[in-house]
């Protein structure tokens, strides 16, 4: 995982990484969210016109209208914060949402806090320096609220499960058994397998890549320098070590299973 | 297990999971029925400990990405601040906000300090150079005055006053979120304002004591005054948390401050709309002076005996009484 995920933990103490949100999208986001306030204050603006002439009611109309665009300024993105649990339509339309530090959704003193040191962040472009300088893209209003703005991922449709592409195996036998296979485990299986399913690579890459991968295999199997194995192409060994692992992957613990 | 047999054991919960996070409306599970809140937690820490099963043995993996993106989407909807209901409002003005101001009395008194200095300062200044008057003042002061001395009529009284209300609920706000800044701006604004006031009285004062201006001055000034006063406490209580954090970090300190005193500065400036409508109705009014100030005097004995007493409560007796009892 990239270092600069915002990590919380869980009641049961599980990790959960957010990915912070870049400069880039949250200004996206609060463009949308500008026109959308720009629509409100035209339709106030069209309304109160429309009651100007009518005498007493029209100058409170105008009256009325005048405090619009302050309203609207704090109060929009304060109030579709503590409303939308973070998401207002411009960071819905981005895919972001602002979230506590320890994970939760903001409240309304979160929200306002944020939204009230907007002025200072929008003043003189400081928010941007200090997004720009902070691991969290967090502008002062953020780091005043104990907020953090994160990407939100796209979620996958039950229907597609999620998973890696099928390993592209050239070698359909698993070979001669490999000396000290029973030392490598779930994380080089891991890497294994992401490797031999990566597609598109150039074959010349990939040889290179899988000759780089087997060197660090081999020291940790314990092969000798002399060993047959190390003298076997690359990507054939990486198979092999593969196919020779998965036997002891596939079946499933007994009793792991949850009743969901 | 490889990460494919994992997922198909596993995928019917999180794909109830992910039907019930399609169903919250808003970001929050409001509109959802008890039964399926309860099957909610049970989905969620049941994906929650898969998660951990997947970082530990599929790290880096799809599988591993999807669930920590599904528990990140449950996440907010089960653990949040309270709500705020409509209802609890009239609490919140009742003892709430009272017993927030005269927590920050400290900060107060040093917000208070701040604006007579800028006062004081203004006075002097005009009165050691009277034939610098025209620029020690600022000028828009100028024309809001010779604004507020024309207009007599009713007509512009709605307008002046959401003006009004606009431009002091902005420098609320803005003395609030100063503090970040270790309040400096706060500070600066605080004596701007005392500034305007002391200069303006100063000049008007050169040839005596003109009841006018202060029958201008006193029906809103009271109520504006003191809630531009307590907005910059709170901006002072920010500055203060990242000067002087205690125990806690200085972040973490400026967190907690912020999350108190923003309901403190948005509850004042709350009152503003009282000043405003006061100060586009009544100060230019052709309301005798003695009304005016009358007003004045009312707004401060109501605004003080409401922010010093309210919410108190009597000091609880009980627990000597029954150490008493019991000796």
């Amino acid at each position: 995982m990239l270092p600069d995920l915002h990590e919380i933990r869980t009641a049961d103490n599980v990790g959960i990484g957010y990915d912070p949100a870049g400069i880039g999208s949250r200004f996206l986001a609060f463009g949308v969210d500008t026109l959308v306030q720009g629509v409100v204050v035209i339709a106030a603006l069209v309304v109160a016109l429309a009651l100007a002439p009518a005498g007493i009611a029209g100058t409170l109309a105008i009256a009325l209208f005048l405090l619009v665009p302050l309203l609207v300024s704090v109060g929009y993105f304060a109030v579709a914060e503590a409303l939308t649990a973070g998401r207002t339509p411009g960071k819905r339309a981005l895919g972001l949402r602002v979230i506590r530090l320890d994970g939760g959704a903001p409240g309304l003193r979160e929200a306002l806090v944020r939204n009230i040191v907007r002025i200072i962040d929008l003043a003189l472009g400081i928010g941007v320096v200090v997004m720009f300088f902070d691991r969290r893209s967090r502008r002062l209003g953020d780091l005043a609220a104990g907020t953090v703005v994160v990407r939100e991922h796209r979620a996958p449709t039950a229907a597609a499960p999620p998973g890696l592409p099928p390993p592209i195996l050239r070698t359909p036998d698993a070979g001669p058994a490999i000396d000290g296979v029973e030392h490598l485990g779930n994380a080089e299986w891991g890497a294994l397998r992401t490797f031999l399913s990566r597609p598109g690579m150039a074959p010349d890459q990939r040889a290179r890549l899988a000759a780089v991968i087997a060197e660090r295999l081999c020291e940790r199997l314990g092969l000798a320098p002399g060993a047959p194995e190390r003298q076997w192409p690359p990507e054939l060994l990486l198979e092999r070590l593969y196919l020779q692992l998965l036997p002891r992957m596939a079946p499933a613990p007994p009793g792991h299973g949850m009743p969901v | 297990m490889t990460p494919e047999q994992f997922a198909a054991r596993r995928q019917a919960g999180w794909a109830e999971l992910e039907s019930h996070l399609a169903q919250a409306r808003r970001g929050a599970l409001r509109s959802v029925p008890a039964a399926d809140l309860q099957r909610f937690g049970v989905l969620y820490r049941h994906a929650a400990s898969d998660l951990a099963i997947a970082r530990r043995d599929f790290a880096g993996q799809p599988v591993t990405e999807y669930l920590n993106g599904l528990c990140g989407r449950a996440h907010p909807l089960i653990y949040r601040g309270r709500p705020v209901r409509p209802s609890a409002l009239p609490r919140f003005y009742a003892s709430g906000l009272p017993r927030a101001v005269r927590a920050a009395g400290p900060y107060v008194a040093a917000s208070l300090a701040l604006s007579v200095a800028g006062v004081l300062a203004g006075w002097l200044s005009v009165r050691l150079r009277p034939d610098l008057a025209a620029t020690l003042i600022p000028d828009s002061l100028f024309d809001r005055m010779a604004r507020g001395e024309v207009s007599g009529g009713i007509g512009d009284a709605p307008v002046a006053a959401s003006l009004i209300i606009g431009n002091n609920v902005k420098v609320a706000l803005l003395c609030f979120c100063g503090g970040v800044l270790l309040g400096i701006p706060t500070a600066l604004t605080l004596l701007a304002n005392g500034w305007v006031l002391g200069t303006l009285a100063s000049s008007i004062h050169r040839d005596g004591i003109d009841y006018r201006f202060w029958a201008y001055i006193v029906p809103h000034g009271v109520i504006e005054l003191s809630v531009i006063v307590l907005a910059g406490a709170t901006g002072l209580m920010l500055g203060d948390a990242i000067l002087r954090p205690g125990l806690l970090s200085r972040g973490d300190a400026l967190i907690a401050v912020a999350l108190r005193a923003v309901v403190l500065c948005v509850g004042v400036a709350s009152l503003l709309v009282v000043a405003g409508l006061l100060e586009g109705f009544v100060s230019p009014s052709d309301l005798p002076t003695p009304a005016k100030y009358a007003i004045g005097a009312g707004s401060g004995v109501l605004l003080y005996s409401w922010l010093l007493l309210g919410g108190r409560t009597r000091r609880a007796a009980a627990p000597r009484l029954q150490l008493d009892a019991g000796g």
